[in-house]
């Protein structure tokens, strides 16, 4: 027992420390070759029995969230012609100040195998690995906004920790000129997302919109919509405004997302 | 344990980790699923006693390791923690009992997400003591109840399949006494 215990704990300080890291993540990206053919295979013979049993049951809310989905789409072809000029002038000036945009960089589309694997952590497993050039770091979008970011890629799967966990944080800008800044962190599924380390009196409204700052060795790049405000107060004596904020990406339903194949800069 | 058994049990363990990455996983209650990870030692340690218990717990949580995003190690260290602790409180208790199993798997399952979450926020992962408690208590605690039966079948056939052979042959042979 206690040889067994010791051992484990050897195992996770293994895979704690940055230097041993990678030898714990070399059996795990094995490990998921061999399992993910298999478990494909169940899900593939699984889920049309699922599926047709939850069809049955729930045809008519299917129908009726098709023809909303329809006439969202529609609002959305909408609002992207309108704001094809504005945007053109967005990429210049973020030309003007060297700023990758994002949409001048390449996306890896991506289905979602596996939403939340564990109770603990806030992730999804995506069908992309490092053998379509998908790697730890790099930015995950869909679904209106910033999804998450890659913490572990293997060789045809990744982990993508969403913006709600509680390990997540994001550098935002907000405000007329983008010049407000706030940090936007993930609280897990029990609680709302914040935006920390703003100061009383700082201009805000509601469904305000945050976005990444991209500012020097951001782990984003500038202008992915991250997360909209709900509320706002500042305690008497308090030295930030508490702002409750929710993700701008609908994360609930990510059968697809893009993996924004940008690195952080070294 | 002998060779087949070992075997036996690594296949019946593979069962559970694809049952719980597929069907399981898409039974969900908010952002909340059922874990049968744990029922593997629970039932090994009542099968087998603590030993055993830890041994089945240790490696059941080291392949669940494998597909999970948290720490490397720490469903083992759970598992063959949990493994050890059913074996060792159950031992002086009649295992006939029909109480014992969905009781062992409540209290085990619930203690061991506690540990798991507590453990996982000592080693810096601070997002794993920050879900909602209440919901995850009630649906491991409710699926492993509902689940302990099947799983301790399996993994009585994974300990025993040779001895229930055996003892079906030696009933049915001239030295049984039946021919």
């Amino acid at each position: 027992m206690v040889v067994l215990v010791v051992l484990s704990l050897s195992i996770v300080s293994l895979d704690l420390n940055g230097r041993t890291h990678s030898v714990t993540s070399g059996v795990k990206s094995v490990a998921n070759g061999v399992f993910s053919p298999l478990r494909h295979a169940v899900t593939d013979i699984l889920s049309p029995i699922g599926d047709f049993f939850a069809g049955a049951v729930h045809y008519g809310s299917l129908q009726s969230e098709n023809q909303k989905l329809q006439a969202t789409v529609a609002s959305l072809h909408q609002a992207q012609a309108e704001n094809a000029f504005e945007k053109n002038q967005l990429r210049q000036l973020m030309a003007l100040n060297d700023l990758p945009f994002l949409d001048s960089l390449p996306t890896v589309t991506a289905q979602t195998q596996e939403l939340d694997s564990s109770n603990f952590t806030m992730t999804i497993t995506i069908d992309k690995g490092r053998s379509d050039g998908v790697d730890v770091g790099m930015p995950v979008v869909g679904g209106g906004g910033l999804v998450g970011e890659v913490i572990q890629s293997f060789h045809h799967t990744s982990v993508v920790r969403l913006v709600n966990d509680g390990q997540s944080k994001v550098g935002v800008t907000f405000g007329q000129t983008q010049s407000h800044t706030a940090t936007v962190d993930g609280q897990g599924p029990a609680s709302s997302m914040t935006a920390d380390l703003v100061p009383p009196h700082t201009p805000l409204h509601k469904n305000e919109v945050m976005y990444t700052s991209g500012f020097n060795a951001a782990a984003f790049p500038p202008g992915i919509p991250v997360a909209k405000v709900t509320s706002f107060h500042t305690s008497p004596g308090a030295s930030q405004v508490t702002i409750a904020v929710a993700p701008e990406a609908t994360l609930s339903q990510l059968a697809y997302v893009d993996v924004v194949l940008w690195e952080p800069p070294a | 344990m002998s060779g087949r058994a070992t075997l036996r049990v690594a296949l019946v363990t593979l069962l559970l980790l694809l049952l719980q990455s597929t069907v399981i996983l898409s039974i969900r209650i908010g952002s909340t699923h059922p874990d049968i990870l744990w029922l593997l030692p629970i039932t090994a340690a009542l099968l087998a006693g603590p030993e055993t218990g830890a041994i089945v717990g240790f490696w059941s949580g080291l392949a669940f390791d494998l597909v999970l995003p948290t720490p490397f190690g720490l469903g083992a260290l759970v598992g063959s923690l949990l493994g050890y602790s059913i074996g060792a409180a159950t031992a002086a208790v009649d295992k006939r009992a029909v109480w014992l199993k969905p009781v062992a798997a409540v209290i085990g399952s619930v203690a061991a997400d506690m540990l798991f979450s507590v453990l996982g926020a000592i080693f810096g992962q601070q997002q794993m003591v920050q879900v909602d408690f209440l919901s995850l208590f009630v649906i491991v605690a409710v699926s492993s109840a509902l689940l302990v039966l099947p799983v301790n079948r399996l993994m009585r056939w994974a300990f025993f399949a040779e001895g229930n052979r055996r003892t079906l042959v030696s009933a049915h042979s001239p030295e049984g006494g039946i021919w």
